[in-house]
């Protein structure tokens, strides 16, 4: 009973391995040898209510090729069940790769990143301590530019107030002397004009006196004469006043 | 297989490929061992070029996919899941990220379209040197007994919802864990492949069947193109989160009161 379950079983497979087995180029009528022939095999089935054993009687076929489709298309291996030379083949290949990253690929490639990390954090580093550096020398060169600022500013101060020192010294000086020549001027104008009315007073005196001696002819003598003269003068200079 | 009169290739044969040299023998090798190799030659290839330009400051050409890589599961997979602890598992987190990405990314290259972890053998592999890691470090950092006491008998629960939360976590924990991290990254990529073929087949065929159906073909083809984007970005978040699900089993054996 079971083999003949077996052999329902089979029957459907055996019109798919047809179909597959001489499944090939379309025909003309576009169907394959193979499915014309499965197609023919189900009927042929029908017909017979299923009894396969009937049909290859029918078509003169060994009944044991039944069995030989069940062993080889229903035993056939399943689709989840590992192949040993894709295990193996697989396995070592995997296991040649792990050997080869762990010694040399990931090493290297890992090497590499932590060489550039390690080279752009000194990098930084050192572009951190050059900026504190500059900000260093900025800081001192600012300092020392606002001391000179101070300092220039103090000395046009102090230069300032010298030259107002010295201006005032100057004027005060200039002022002084201005006095002194005007004092010295002031005598010497004043000796200068003593000097002259001596001068004139000699002068007149003696122009007084050819004239008086034209005159009068006569011959006073010199005492009497300069008397005279200057009683002429005196009175002369009080009516000039 | 002729599905709504598309002839569709049987499932196997979108999976199984034929072997190419030492056929037979348990080292036979087909396409998608080919990808493992060229998986394993691309990510070596990557990170022994970056590793070789030391003295560059700024990061050129294959440096910007080694550290880009290394950085993102340093920060986004070992930091926000282990710690500052987990930096010791960075190389073998990131040997599995790139190693599953780009046996993964395959699916999408043209003239190959294959995701080799549509195949059982490095989920279930890779799944099960997990168990074995995460096992090995809870042991180790907690004691045998610690670590089964924390692990079966979560501090913090009520002792009377041990009956119930202790065989969960022992199923969870110690049976489940590595075949449910082996077969969400092969179903995703079964299913991935699947859509692909699918849309791709689709066109093709529309396209060959007169006027009518090359206009119509713009349809699944503009699907094709779409979920050809959409497996790109599978395949990154399925290694991913196989990356990252290790690293939250790894950290939860290493700190169990989290």
């Amino acid at each position: 009973m079971t083999n003949r379950w077996n052999r329902l079983l089979a029957a459907p497979l055996l019109a798919l391995l047809a179909l597959l087995a001489f499944a090939g180029p379309a025909s003309a009528s576009g169907e394959s040898v193979g499915s014309c022939m499965a197609e023919k095999l189900e009927e042929l089935i029908e017909e017979s209510h299923g009894d396969l054993e009937e049909v290859l009687h029918e078509l003169h076929v060994d009944t044991s090729i039944g069995d030989h489709f069940e062993k080889n298309c229903i035993e056939a291996p399943s689709p989840i069940l590992p192949e040993t030379n894709e295990i193996i083949w697989g396995g070592s290949a995997f296991l040649i790769l792990f050997v080869l990253m762990v010694k040399k690929g990931f090493p290297a490639v890992r090497g590499a990143m932590d060489a550039r990390a390690e080279k752009i954090r000194s990098d930084l580093d050192a572009a951190e301590q050059a900026r504190v550096d500059a900000q260093s020398v900025q800081s001192d060169y600012e300092a020392r530019l606002a001391d000179a600022k101070t300092e220039a500013s103090q000395l046009i101060d102090e230069a300032r107030v010298a030259a107002d020192q010295l201006k005032g010294d100057l004027a005060e000086s200039a002022e002084v002397d201005i006095a002194e020549m005007r004092e010295r001027a002031a005598v010497d104008i004043e000796s200068s004009r003593a000097q002259a009315i001596a001068d004139l007073r000699s002068e007149v005196a003696g122009i007084a006196l050819g004239a008086a001696e034209r005159v009068v002819h006569a011959s006073l003598d010199a005492e009497v004469q300069s008397r005279l003269i200057d009683a002429y003068i005196d009175e002369v200079a009080g009516t000039d006043g | 297989m002729n599905v709504l009169a598309l002839e569709f290739p049987p499932i196997s044969h979108l999976f199984e490929w034929p072997e190419i040299a030492f056929h037979g023998t348990f080292y036979a090798i087909n396409k998608t061992v080919l990808i493992y190799i060229a998986a394993v030659v691309i990510t070596a290839a990557i990170f022994l070029l970056a590793g070789r330009k030391t003295g560059s400051l700024v990061p050129a050409g294959v440096q910007h996919v080694a550290e880009a890589g290394v950085t993102f599961i340093e920060e986004s997979v070992v930091m926000e899941t282990i710690g500052e602890e987990g930096k010791k598992f960075m190389p073998f987190l990131t040997t599995m990220f790139f190693f599953i990405l780009f046996s993964n990314i395959f699916e999408v290259i043209p003239g190959i379209q294959f995701p080799a972890n549509s195949r059982m053998a490095i989920p279930i592999t890779l799944a099960l040197v997990v168990w074995v890691i995460y096992n090995y470090v809870g042991i180790r950092s907690q004691g045998l007994g610690g670590y089964l006491k924390n692990s079966l008998f979560p501090p913090g629960v009520p002792v009377a919802l041990y009956l119930i939360v202790t065989p969960i976590e022992l199923v969870s924990t110690f049976i489940v864990r590595p075949f449910s991290l082996a077969i969400r990254l092969w179903a995703n990529m079964v299913a991935g492949h699947l859509l692909l073929v699918t849309f791709a087949i689709l066109s093709h065929t529309m396209f060959t069947s007169g006027i009518v159906g090359k206009v119509g073909s713009i349809a699944p083809f503009a699907m094709l193109t779409m979920m050809t984007g959409f497996e790109i970005l599978v395949s990154v978040l399925q290694a991913f989160i196989f990356t990252i699900l290790t690293a939250v089993y790894i950290g939860g054996s290493l700190h169990p009161a989290h």
